[in-house]
């Protein structure tokens, strides 16, 4: 332990927005075809601070602030993907795809196969997601399910810094569309500080992580806890509370939603045959029934009992008392890690 | 760990901007070192917001950040010091 705290003193830490920009940044500096645009992400430096710095070093040719017309700047990053370049379009927050949706649907996610394997699209579109800051029901929504129902696109949502670097590097140099939901809590702002956790030591040297491997962030033989994003850190902080009771949680954080890593979720649940699914989408046709039919259809034997944690099918309210009852809390999952056990 | 002569402040005179009002005060946003650490001159450790701007503090010199004295979400003012660093 001494050893690691010793480890952790000298090692840099990054916030999630900085390692993100790192990442991006190195691949620039690597790649001429590489370049970033979306709404506010070039003067401004990204309004989540996602492109903070960039502008700077590669001006104004390959970081563009494009107007509100989401329709034309995403698809203009498909047509340049499929010539050949790898663009970063930023949708700056995940609500907005109404707007855009045959972009990303019928263009990004489906080209490669319209086309025969004739074009790939090797672009990233990155999008704010998440809620927990009171900017009610078109700015707060994670919309995990809806994303990583389309088929045709990868889709990657980081919790900590250290991800959010290796996962940004595999992104970019991946020859397929990929969505990276990043969420606004754990971009470690100055207006909206993060929880404890995203922000972790960050080699300076790029690294990428692969898709479709999930990291367990916390082992334990009782129960399984599978989530993402945002709700990472509020299951670890449950399962540390819920430690002082004598209750072992294990912790799995997704990090990508497609490619999904089944085989760490199965073999977790083989060893504690309770499972707690979490997660900051809709409750419904989402993310934790897919997890809960997965495990049900390749391990239903394991399975003991079983518990989800999402949000009730309303959408994100304004008032922060009201975000407050929807959006899963610690002591949410907290309970339904006791109700599976009991 | 303090108690040496030789500490250099990280300073928040250093970046504080001329244009801010005389009576305002900064919030410590991020540290990206702990104490212990070796830093590089002029490598960024750490974040304040002033006026609702977020502002870079580098070291000012190279050695081990060996105390922090402001930590996150920690007022301060122009004349205040944000840590100390032990040169090399």
């Amino acid at each position: 332990m001494a050893q690691k705290e010793r480890q952790q003193a000298v090692e840099r830490e990054l916030t999630m927005s900085r390692a993100m920009v790192e990442a991006i940044a190195h691949e620039m500096r690597e790649n001429d075809e590489v370049f970033y645009m979306g709404e506010d992400v070039a003067d401004y430096g990204g309004i989540f601070d996602s492109t903070e710095g960039l502008l700077d070093e590669f001006g104004h040719d390959r970081i563009m602030d494009v107007p509100i017309s989401e329709t034309a700047y995403i698809g203009a990053a498909v047509g340049a993907a499929q010539r050949g370049m790898r663009p970063i379009a930023e949708l700056m927050f995940a609500d907005f795809f109404g707007v855009c949706m045959d972009q990303i649907y019928n263009q990004m996610a489906k080209n490669t196969y319209m086309s025969g394997g004739n074009v790939s699209v090797p672009m990233v579109l990155t999008a704010a997601v998440g809620g927990t800051y009171n900017d009610a029901a078109q700015h707060s929504q994670t919309l995990y399910g809806t994303f990583a129902h389309l088929p045709g696109m990868k889709v990657v949502v980081p919790s900590t810094a250290y991800d959010a670097k290796g996962l940004m590097h595999n992104a970019i140099r991946d020859d397929d569309p990929v969505v990276y939901m990043f969420h606004k809590r754990l971009m470690g702002i100055g207006w909206m500080p993060a929880p404890d956790g995203p922000k972790t030591p960050v080699p300076d040297e790029p690294y990428a992580i692969p898709f479709g491997s999930a990291d367990v962030k916390r082992e334990g033989s009782d129960v399984t806890v599978v989530t993402l994003g945002l709700h990472v850190h509020r299951a670890l902080e449950a399962a540390e509370s819920l430690a002082d009771d004598g209750i072992d949680a294990e912790v799995i954080d997704l990090r990508t939603l497609v490619p999904l890593d089944t085989e760490t979720i199965l073999e977790s649940v083989a060893e504690t045959g309770r499972l707690v699914v979490v997660d900051e989408d809709y409750r419904s046709h989402g993310v934790t029934g897919e997890i809960i039919a997965r495990v049900a259809e390749e391990g239903l034997a394991d399975l003991e009992a079983v518990e989800r944690v999402a949000v009730p099918d309303v959408p994100l309210p304004y008032a922060r008392p009201m975000e407050d009852e929807v959006i899963p809390g610690t002591e949410d999952i907290e309970t339904a890690i006791r109700s599976v056990r009991s | 760990m303090s108690g040496t002569d030789d500490r250099v402040a990280v300073a928040a005179a250093d970046v504080w901007p001329d244009d801010v009002e005389e009576d305002e005060t900064a919030v410590v946003v991020n540290w990206f070192a702990r104490e212990g650490r070796q830093v590089d001159e002029g490598e960024t450790i750490c974040e304040v917001q002033i006026e609702k701007v977020s502002i870079d503090v580098p070291a000012p010199v190279a050695g081990e950040l060996a105390e922090i004295e402001r930590v996150e979400e920690d007022e301060l003012a122009r004349e205040d010091a944000l840590g100390w660093i032990e040169p090399d």
